[in-house]
């Protein structure tokens, strides 16, 4: 399975390094691109590893970790343990009355809840596309505009759960948000462009530092 | 001309091979993940009976269908095709794929929706799929001192804060980049947030359309300066 997704990646890497090259695109550029991408991962996988940790005592090794490493995330993947649960008239994970068949039930659920989204992806995502680089139309200053403002709304609805929430949450949102731009502020007055491939891992590691060190003093 | 038609071409060739193998991909990834509940059904004889797990299966389907609908909407425009096929074997998309592709094409200087940054987007989430595939393998390896390690009460509560730390992060690189941009969502994502309950497929797409829409008007108003 893993091997698999592997797989899919480095197919998907060659196509497009090749198509890169074709563009004009440095193979510098493309390789600092993948470095990007990979670091930028390391410490949200380890959150998915904390999540593992706390479904294993339920669920056990392997499912959860199949299951965390296609398609689903974990909250999807306990919600659709709890409906699984559920259907079989058993209203928590783990606990008693919670045996192979409840658990046989969880598995399959997981697994059925996914397929839709992936089967949306694999029939229509082709159409979609096609809508809408139609629809983009041609003024590529706007199209830079409505990127950035699209990722700035999937950010801001992380960004606003802790500020809503205040304390430990706030305060490793602000301790993120000051050394990145401290981060940022090196990066450009100094000129040190390497520095951006690990300023995202850096400051989050900043961050969860300061969020242990608060933590632990009050 | 004929170069132009050249180049037409060749994007559509790359295109439909992209298209090509995402879905034989993605359906035989999503064949493979049936396989640990049919070894149970096979080997072990522990099926749920059909009715309850019909139950199950509207229930979850009922949740599904839309978020799926609504976030491949919201998703599709921000990640190239390529990006998007790997994304979708590999889950996690909000919390790690966008912002891992995101923070790519700052660091090499492309624009997202570009063939450019099409291209940087797919092999950013490649390196993003293969570290974190080769990290929740060596994780499940060092499960047993790991856990004894995590657990400590000093580490433990940053861990769960490990999405404000990334939030916080990416967000203050795009503020600074242009902080008008982000008054519109922010407004918008803070309202939703004290609405108790509200599932994140509809929290997502209703702040991306205000972010959008708040966009639109200050760049009618030439009030931000487009970086091109």
């Amino acid at each position: 399975m893993i091997t698999f997704i592997v797989l899919q990646s480095l197919l998907f890497f060659r196509l497009a390094y090749n198509e890169g090259l074709k563009l004009g695109l440095t193979k510098a550029k493309m390789l600092r691109a993948f470095r990007t991408g990979a670091i930028s991962t390391i410490v949200p996988t380890i959150a998915v590893i904390v999540a593992l940790i706390t479904m294993v005592p339920v669920l056990g090794v392997p499912i959860p970790w199949i299951r965390l490493s296609v398609i689903g995330s974990a909250p999807y993947e306990l919600m659709a343990a709890g409906i699984g649960a559920k259907a079989m008239g058993v209203d928590s994970l783990g606990g008693a009355g919670y045996n192979s068949q409840v658990f046989s039930a969880s598995v399959w659920i997981m697994c059925i809840g996914s397929v839709w989204s992936v089967s949306l992806v694999a029939f229509l995502l082709k159409r979609i596309k096609k809508r809408y680089t139609k629809n983009i139309g041609a003024d590529p200053k706007w199209r830079a505009v409505l990127m950035n403002a699209a990722f700035l709304g999937v950010f801001c609805i992380f960004i606003a759960d802790p500020i809503t929430k205040g304390g430990l949450p706030l305060v490793t949102l602000l301790c993120g948000a000051s050394i990145m731009t401290v981060l940022a502020l090196i990066i450009v007055k100094l000129k040190q462009n390497w520095l951006k491939e690990f300023a995202l891992a850096l400051s989050m590691i900043g961050a969860m530092a300061c969020t242990a060190l608060f933590s632990y003093l009050f | 001309m004929i170069r132009l038609d050249d180049k037409a071409l060749r994007e559509t060739a790359y295109e439909s091979k992209v298209h090509m193998i995402g879905r034989c991909t993605l359906i035989i990834g999503l064949l493979l993940t049936f396989l640990p509940p049919f070894i149970l059904w096979l080997a072990y004889g522990i099926i749920p009976p059909l009715n309850n797990l019909i139950s199950g299966i509207i229930s979850i389907s009922a949740v599904m269908i839309p978020v799926s609908v609504v976030e491949i909407l919201t998703f599709s425009p921000m990640l190239g095709s390529s990006a998007m096929y790997m994304s979708y074997l590999t889950g996690n998309i909000s919390n790690m794929k966008i912002p891992s592709a995101a923070i790519s094409m700052e660091a090499v200087d492309v624009k997202p929706s570009t063939e450019e940054g099409d291209i940087i987007s797919t092999i950013a989430i490649a390196g993003s799929v293969i570290a974190s595939e080769i990290i929740i393998i060596l994780g499940i390896i060092l499960i047993a001192p790991i856990t004894a390690k995590l657990n400590n009460p000093i580490i433990q509560p940053a861990f769960e804060q490990v999405l404000p730390a990334l939030f916080g992060s990416i967000g203050a690189y795009y503020i600074l980049k242009e902080w008008k941009l982000a008054v519109a969502p922010l407004v918008a994502a803070v309202s939703l947030s004290l609405v108790p309950g509200l599932p994140t497929a509809i929290t997502i797409p209703v702040c991306v359309l205000a972010s959008v829409l708040g966009a639109k008007f200050l760049y009618k108003r030439d009030l931000i300066k487009a970086d091109e």
